[in-house]
């Protein structure tokens, strides 16, 4: 199967999302769709795999039209989509969630037939190389087990191509790899495999073919190796990147006390923890899902209450039963699920903003101050919102994330605890998250950050903790010296 | 560990529709409640000339007050994604109190009323919050146990009031107006500041728009619940003290049912049962859309035996037309 689309042109409203984007997918190799958010990449791929339709232009499959109207259509024709978002049931077994839709296959004489069933989905799982028995229970895998659940599913209609839109979007890079080693093994079979994403380490590590789209048009198409990743970003953003994802580190750093410290704390989940962080540091935290870097966070934030030790937060000490002491005592928390514990969508971008202070005269909110507030942030942080006013839902991922960014620093906090603050944000509004932090940084304040982006924890913080089994496995004083593979050593 | 994983949803695409469209719909949606209301009202008036009398009119507001009351509290229960079930029996409880207080206390036994309302709302929003039993729980045991007190205390008979300056204080009129209603319109006033102009009502929304995020932002959501509840009661004592006044007696059946025409008059005004938005005018066109409708149909002379029918239809049709199901991914 070899899928071919020419001249693809599509609008939302006013939004040009594509216009005339042609893409060739060859049986056998891994094609990566790249470009930042809003470049058009997942409309592309939504339109191969009949979630949307275009406009103008068309498709052919092996020289015959193909113009699905759904993806269930697209799915009879041979094309699979496996969406960013999770779509496991965690109330089913996994063979009911590979087979979710077509379990009448497996009735006989009325009952259904779990055995037949379960077998089946096995010899899909196997044949994605993966380590998960149908027997398991789902709470016991981790995400990057759920994805390749999905990809079973995908695989469970024969398809001749597997398209991903963004699937590690929500994976850490030990889960994104065994996502990664499937999309490898289907295209070992010879099926088309086209995926979405702006995660530069992954794209070296699978993809055979890239096309580059920026604002909606295609940049270019390239062998994989023919570019370097600053020739891949600076083609993505559409500037030259060489002078850097990350703001430079100051020459001197800010002298002073300990703004927040922790003395053999421990709690559940971490063993005794000690560390400070100094006013102007940035403090850069690596380790895998449950070594206790994210506990840390929760606790200094009053999320999580600790065992025994000490938290003091400039020379005070820290009594933070509930996150409103944290807050209360100007330690700013940025989660780790934007949509789910940053923000409210449904509510205005003012309502977030100004949600941890809300600017009061007694009792009543001061609704002109929130405005200026709001406004100033919303420059500060160059968020881009039609205006203060718009549906939090209606701003693109980078920018929701810079209105949590904005309702922490609004605060004007000592200390910014961060959880992957640049996750599934593209590379030109992390250039400015990086940027707004570096600036706070240099005007006092201390910042916690906990990331599973290796090269962003190597290019932004000024001292790095490694965690591993929920203790400080090893301390880098140089992050500028430090190797992405030096960190995994420490981690593993 | 689940809150590590991401909320599991389905691809949720928006369908795009043309921009004109989606705001008519957007219109329909926002103007349903006082459409339903001036096409209530002009059936009735033409159906019978005794509908738009003064004295009728009078009536009518007065029956809808007590709704309205307790639906004013039961407003920011639901904007903070909330239920209160209890609402009934505490307004029966607080005319209790009133009836056995107004005697000795006369007018002033408004404050017994309103208090061990308060103190009915403070018990189930420290349930609710303390002990993270849900809403919907611990007020339908609420709603028993304290049917149950007012059931034990009256042993089922009526307590008549029979203080004159109770009487004329909370059930008399000025110039026609009955006093009930200018006591409505006070804490509908007092409700609606509360609601849009304060930090208090911000914080209301903000847990129902999310209330993990309402919380890691450092909004003090335990006691913003408990401050809810505690107002629902307190406008359930003031329901009562009214409907003790206008009944000239607490019996044990007074507000039964109430809770429920109370939760629809918020819904038929717009709020969603899933909470985050809502508005004190939708819950006022609530509460007369519905007491409108019983009025109207006793006026006509619909079958009594029927009525019932139409209620139930009216309400499920307003929320189909009102309920905006773009923002709600769920309909349960």
């Amino acid at each position: 199967m070899k899928i071919v689309a020419t001249d693809i042109a599509r609008s939302f409203g006013s939004t040009r999302a594509l216009s005339g984007v042609s893409i060739t997918l060859e049986p056998g190799r891994v094609h990566a769709l790249v470009g930042e958010n809003g470049a058009g990449k997942s409309t592309l791929l939504k339109i191969l795999a009949g979630a949307e339709r275009p406009d103008t232009g068309s498709i052919a499959i092996d020289g015959q039209p193909y113009a699905p109207r759904s993806l269930a259509e697209a799915t009879a024709l041979g094309v699979r989509l496996v969406f960013q978002e999770i779509t496991i049931n965690p109330s089913l077994t996994i063979a009911e969630n590979v087979f979710s839709g077509q379990l009448a296959r497996f009735r006989s004489r009325g009952l259904l037939n779990q055995a037949a069933m379960n077998r089946a989905a096995q010899a899909l799982l196997d044949t994605l190389a993966v380590d998960v028995s149908v027997a398991q229970p789902l709470s016991r895998l981790d995400l990057g087990q759920w994805k390749c659940i999905e990809v079973a599913r995908a695989l469970s209609t024969e398809p001749r191509a597997v398209l991903f839109d963004e699937s590690t979007a929500f994976l850490n890079h030990r889960e994104a790899d065994q996502l990664l080693a499937a999309m490898r093994a289907l295209g070992k079979r010879g099926l088309v495999v086209a995926f979405v994403s702006h995660h530069l380490a992954e794209i070296a590590a699978v993809a055979d073919q890239l096309t580059i789209l920026k604002d909606g048009s295609k940049v270019g198409d390239f062998a994989a190796g023919e570019l370097d990743r600053d020739g891949i970003q600076s083609r993505m953003v559409g500037r030259d990147l060489s002078r850097g994802l990350y703001p430079a580190r100051p020459e001197a750093r800010l002298a002073g006390a300990p703004m927040l410290r922790f003395i053999g704390v421990t709690a559940e989940g971490l063993e005794p923890t000690s560390l400070s962080v100094t006013p102007g540091e940035i403090l850069g935290i690596a380790g895998l899902k449950g070594a206790g870097g994210e506990r840390i966070l929760e606790i200094a934030a009053g999320v999580v209450r600790p065992r025994s030790g000490g938290v003091t937060v400039g020379g005070a000490p820290l009594v933070a039963k509930t996150p409103a002491d944290g807050w209360a005592s100007r330690i700013a928390y940025l989660p780790g699920e934007r949509t789910t514990e940053g923000l409210i969508v449904d509510a205005s971008v003012l309502d977030n903003l100004v949600m941890a202070k809300p600017p009061r005269r007694g009792p009543f909110f001061d609704r002109a101050k929130a405005r200026t507030m709001a406004q100033a942030m919303i420059a500060r942080l160059l968020i881009k919102t039609s205006s203060e006013k718009a549906r939090s839902g209606s701003l693109s991922g980078g920018n929701l994330q810079k209105v949590v960014l904005g309702k922490c620093l609004a605060i004007d906090p000592r200390v910014l605890l961060l959880n992957n603050p640049t996750r599934g944000v593209d590379v030109g509004a992390r250039t400015e998250i990086y940027r707004s932090l570096r600036e706070a940084a240099k005007e006092g304040l201390a910042i916690l950050m906990v990331s599973e982006d290796l090269n962003e924890l190597i290019g932004l913080s000024d001292r790095i903790l490694v965690m591993r089994g929920q203790r400080i496995a090893a301390s880098i004083d140089d992050p500028a010296a430090t190797s992405e593979d030096a960190i995994i050593r420490h981690m593993t | 560990m689940s809150s590590t994983k991401p909320t599991v949803t389905g691809h949720s695409e928006t369908t795009q529709r043309p921009a004109d469209a989606r705001s008519r719909r957007d219109d329909i949606r926002r103007f349903f409640p006082i459409l339903l209301l001036l096409v209530l009202v002009a059936v009735f008036s033409l159906a019978s000339p005794r509908f738009l009398q003064f004295n009728n009119l009078m009536i009518v507001a007065q029956q809808a007050v007590v709704l309205l009351v307790a639906a004013l509290g039961m407003t920011f229960v639901i904007i903070a994604g909330s239920i209160d079930l209890s609402v009934g029996a505490i307004v029966a409880l607080a005319a209790l109190v009133a009836a056995a207080t107004a005697a000795s206390l006369g007018i002033y036994a408004i404050v017994p009323a309103c208090l061990i309302g308060a103190a009915a709302g403070l018990v189930n929003g420290m349930v609710v919050a303390k002990g993270k039993v849900p809403s919907f729980i611990v007020t339908l045991g609420a709603m028993v146990v304290y049917r149950g007190i007012v059931l034990f205390f009256t042993r089922g008979a009526p307590i008549s009031i029979d203080d004159e300056r109770f009487l004329d204080l909370y059930s008399g009129r000025t110039a026609g107006i009955p006093h009930s209603v200018l006591i409505a319109i006070l804490l509908i006033a007092a409700a609606a500041v509360m609601l849009n102009l304060t930090v208090f009502g911000r914080e209301v929304r903000a847990i129902g728009g999310g209330e993990r995020i309402a919380l890691l932002t450092g909004i003090r959501v335990d006691r913003v619940k408990i401050a809810i509840f505690v107002l629902s009661g307190l406008m359930c004592g003031m329901a009562g003290l009214l409907q003790g006044a206008r009944a000239m007696a607490a019996t044990a059946q007074l507000g039964e049912g109430l809770e429920l025409d109370a939760i629809a008059a918020v819904v038929v005004g717009g709020t969603p049962l899933t909470g985050g938005v809502g508005s004190i005018q939708g819950t006022i066109l609530g509460a007369l859309i519905i007491t409108i409708l019983s009025n109207g149909m006793n006026i006509v002379g619909l079958d009594p035996y029927f009525q019932n029918i139409v209620k139930g239809l009216v309400l499920v049709l307003s929320v189909f037309v009102t309920i905006d199901r773009k923002k709600i991914g769920i309909i349960k």
